[in-house]
């Protein structure tokens, strides 16, 4: 008894010792902390501010206009721009996700096999994630050209006709997402691959056992084991494709007719080429609004969906 | 709670790029001002250069220009013992124009001179970004006189002149002059004789063009901006709120167009690479001419291996044959110090000398700006060397400035999109232009 009470610390000190812990790891996260405030937290909030101005980048001044920025977006000339480029944006958001996550998943089924073959053909499907997308995507602008392109050279062997691909307001969007997929499918496999990998082999030789088929066994096991993979993909896949500029603004610039006038590319026109940061920031913080809510409603979502026990 | 601060943190991340591009964490109400905003002196020794400096001179000059460009700097810098320059290639015009804007907001880096695309003048002057070179030119006896009365009047906004004239150019014709003579054709003075032109020289085979007659740039509203202005279109009204694009006359020459491209006698060219796709199509001879800038002679003529010929675009019937200038200015920041404007200065009026001048107009495609070469024996020897800018040279008057709006950027992209709209996708053309303008109405009274 003796010996169990000299070993214990006395509650006081237990909870100094915790106290200081507990100051000690506030210090530890004390520089991501203020560089999160510094260069996040900060600019979200000078862009409220900034909404309530008639702020022109290029101006020395700038008055404060109240809510003039808020009405020019929902009630004025801003409410079509807007809602094209939401539209714009969640279609294309629609298939970065189709393209990453039920091309990753086939992807990964086909190159699961640890053969070299099988590994040269995943650095293969994987290397164009490397590339830069400023330089995929000049030569994809060569690729697609209409009179000179490779793509429509090959088009015309085979009898068809040459395709506008980043003319026609039909087709330039589904054009800037071969472009992504070209990159991401690799990335959505690579990702697949290894959380399959941590799938125990236990499972498969239980429901062979059972009489599983190939498809029941990916249905039943491999699937839902990989629902965590998935919820990952697809947040950081779903925030990655709304935040879309570089492929558009090199490939189309926003047109034919604003038909891949992304929001980022919006909130760009107005601050960088119109110069009306005032508007930029109301159009952002909308984004933003709408990130949050949908983040938060995947993580709602998937308490109930996303199965933690391979 | 702890979800709370995760979806947060998330949300938070995925806001960062939106931030650094939409202007997030800069200003104060009103950003520093380093230099004096406007110096208003006429005394020259407030002018002068008495310290060593180095200064900064953004520019748009690809590298086809690299040695010249070196040739007219080592040529300043032999020239006095004080001045340094770094010049720096910004990207195209509208690079530059993005980095100039960032630059002028954070109030700092910005370059001591820099050169700027004609259109933006108006936005420059207006928000006081330009320094006003009034007292400079008075102080030191610079002879702005010398300069074409349009270019001058281009490089100025509300009457102060805020820039100069550098490298100019004008919107015209070019043409197969071999297949014109083939052809026995000329390209015709007005705009309404055009249609009966195109159907002459291309070749349409059951709805397909083997050779179009000319190709519209549609990348840029400036290439077509002059059929309207000669077809007595204002495109802003004059109390800059409206537009006329909705007028009849505006509505006939969109239709004319839409006409040409509609009977495969001419295309749209619209998109990323519609620019290099039409200059070589014109160098394939799959056209007869391509409407252009003047600026670009140099390049054709080196890379058709036909005569290219150089016309002065078709005007309206009552004769109007107005073009509108292009190119660049250069242009002081007014937020450097006096001591970085007055090297700046210095150096602009060297490049703007006459023999720096005539160096520009030789070694590019640009024109000679300076009264004094263009209607000399200089003038003269710059023609034997280049005789398609004997078009040009008839039409020096003709040249007017710009229209300066400060939403016209804004304006000529809904412009240039309504027209690519209107006539690749078809659409009914008094439906479209009423759109349109109604379109652009909307952004004139936002400003």
């Amino acid at each position: 008894m003796s010996n169990s009470k000299t070993a214990a610390p006395p509650a006081g000190a237990r909870k100094r010792r915790k106290s200081t812990s507990a100051w000690l790891d506030f210090l530890c996260v004390l520089p991501a902390l203020a560089f999160l405030l510094v260069f996040i937290y900060y600019p979200i909030v000078d862009l409220v501010r900034i909404s309530f101005t008639d702020w022109n980048l290029i101006k020395p001044q700038y008055n404060y206009v109240g809510f003039d920025n808020w009405i020019w977006l929902f009630t004025g000339s801003g409410t079509k721009y807007l809602l094209n480029s939401l539209k714009v944006t969640v279609l294309y958001t629609a298939g970065e996700l189709a393209v990453t996550i039920i091309g990753g998943i086939i992807f990964a089924l086909i190159f699961n096999r640890m053969t070299k073959f099988f590994g040269t053909m995943r650095a293969i499907v994987f290397v164009p994630k490397y590339v830069a997308m400023s330089s995929a995507a000049v030569i994809f602008l060569w690729i697609f050209n209409k009179n000179t392109g490779i793509l429509n050279h090959f088009l015309g062997i085979l009898g068809i006709a040459p395709v506008d691909w980043l003319g026609d307001r039909n087709i330039a969007l589904l054009s800037v997402l071969m472009l992504t997929g070209w990159r991401a499918i690799g990335y959505g496999m690579m990702i697949y691959l290894s959380a399959m990998m941590g799938i125990s082999k236990d499972y498969y030789e239980a429901a062979s056992l059972d009489g599983a088929n190939a498809f029941q066994r990916f249905k039943s096991i491999t699937l839902p084991l990989l629902s965590p993979t998935t919820l990952f993909l697809f947040v950081t896949t779903f925030i990655s494709a709304m935040k879309v500029f570089q492929s558009v603004d090199i490939l189309t610039s926003g047109g034919p007719y604003r038909s891949t006038e992304v929001l980022v590319y919006l909130v760009y026109q107005y601050a960088m080429r119109d110069f009306r940061i005032d508007r930029a920031a109301t159009i952002a913080i909308v984004f933003f609004i709408l990130l949050l809510i949908f983040t938060a409603a995947t993580m709602k979502v998937s308490n109930k969906n996303v199965h933690y026990d391979s | 709670m702890k979800k709370l601060f995760a979806v947060l943190m998330a949300a938070a991340m995925c806001m960062s790029a939106m931030t650094a591009c939409s202007g997030g964490g800069s200003t104060g109400v009103t950003p520093e001002t380093q230099g004096e905003t406007q110096a208003a002196s006429t005394d020259a020794s407030d002018y002068e250069v008495t310290e060593p400096i180095t200064i900064t001179w953004w520019h748009a000059m690809e590298e086809q220009y690299t040695d010249l460009l070196n040739e007219v700097i080592d040529e300043f810098e032999a020239s006095q013992d004080l001045i340094t320059i770094d010049a720096q290639y910004m990207g195209s015009y509208s690079e530059l124009n993005e980095k100039l804007a960032t630059a002028q907001a954070a109030g700092e880096g910005l370059p001591a001179i820099a050169i700027a695309n004609t259109p933006y003048v108006a936005q420059y002057g207006e928000s006081g970004m330009a320094e006003n070179l009034d007292p400079y030119i008075e102080a030191t006896g610079f002879d702005a006189s010398d300069f074409g009365a349009g270019m001058l009047e281009a490089a100025q906004y509300d009457g102060k002149q805020v820039s100069l004239p550098f490298q100019i150019s004008t919107q015209v014709v070019y043409y197969n002059a071999d297949m014109a003579k083939e052809l026995g054709v000329e390209i015709p003075e007005k705009f309404s004789d055009m249609t009966e032109f195109l159907s002459k020289v291309s070749i349409v085979n059951n709805g397909t063009t083997e050779r179009y007659g000319t190709i519209v740039p549609g990348w840029d509203q400036w290439y077509f901006e002059t059929f309207y202005l000669n077809n007595g279109v204002k495109i802003v009204n004059d109390d800059g709120l409206s537009s006329d694009l909705d007028s009849e006359a505006a509505i006939n020459v969109a239709s004319t167009i839409k006409e040409w491209c509609d009977n495969g006698y001419a295309y749209f060219a619209t998109g990323e690479t519609a620019s290099d796709d039409m200059r070589q199509a014109f160098i394939d001879g799959r056209t007869f001419s391509v409407l252009h800038t003047s600026s670009i002679y140099n390049t054709y003529v080196d890379r058709c291996d036909f005569e290219v010929g150089m016309a002065w675009l078709p005007g309206g019937d009552d004769g109007s044959k107005l073009s509108e200038i292009g190119g660049n200015v250069l242009f002081i920041p007014a937020k450097n110090d006096q001591a970085t404007k007055n090297a700046a200065w210095q150096f602009m009026q060297f490049l703007e000398s006459k023999e720096m001048n005539m160096k520009w107009a030789e070694g590019t495609g640009y024109m000679p700006t300076r009264n004094s070469v263009l209607t000399t024996e200089e003038g003269q020897a710059f023609l034997e060397k280049k005789p398609a800018f004997q078009c040009i040279f008839d039409n020096l008057n003709e040249i007017q400035p710009r229209i300066q709006n400060p939403a016209w950027d804004n304006l000529a992209t809904i412009w240039k999109n309504g027209m690519a709209e209107m006539i690749n996708e078809n659409m009914d053309v008094t439906s479209s232009m009423q759109e349109m303008t109604q379109e652009i109405n909307e952004v004139l009274e936002d400003q």
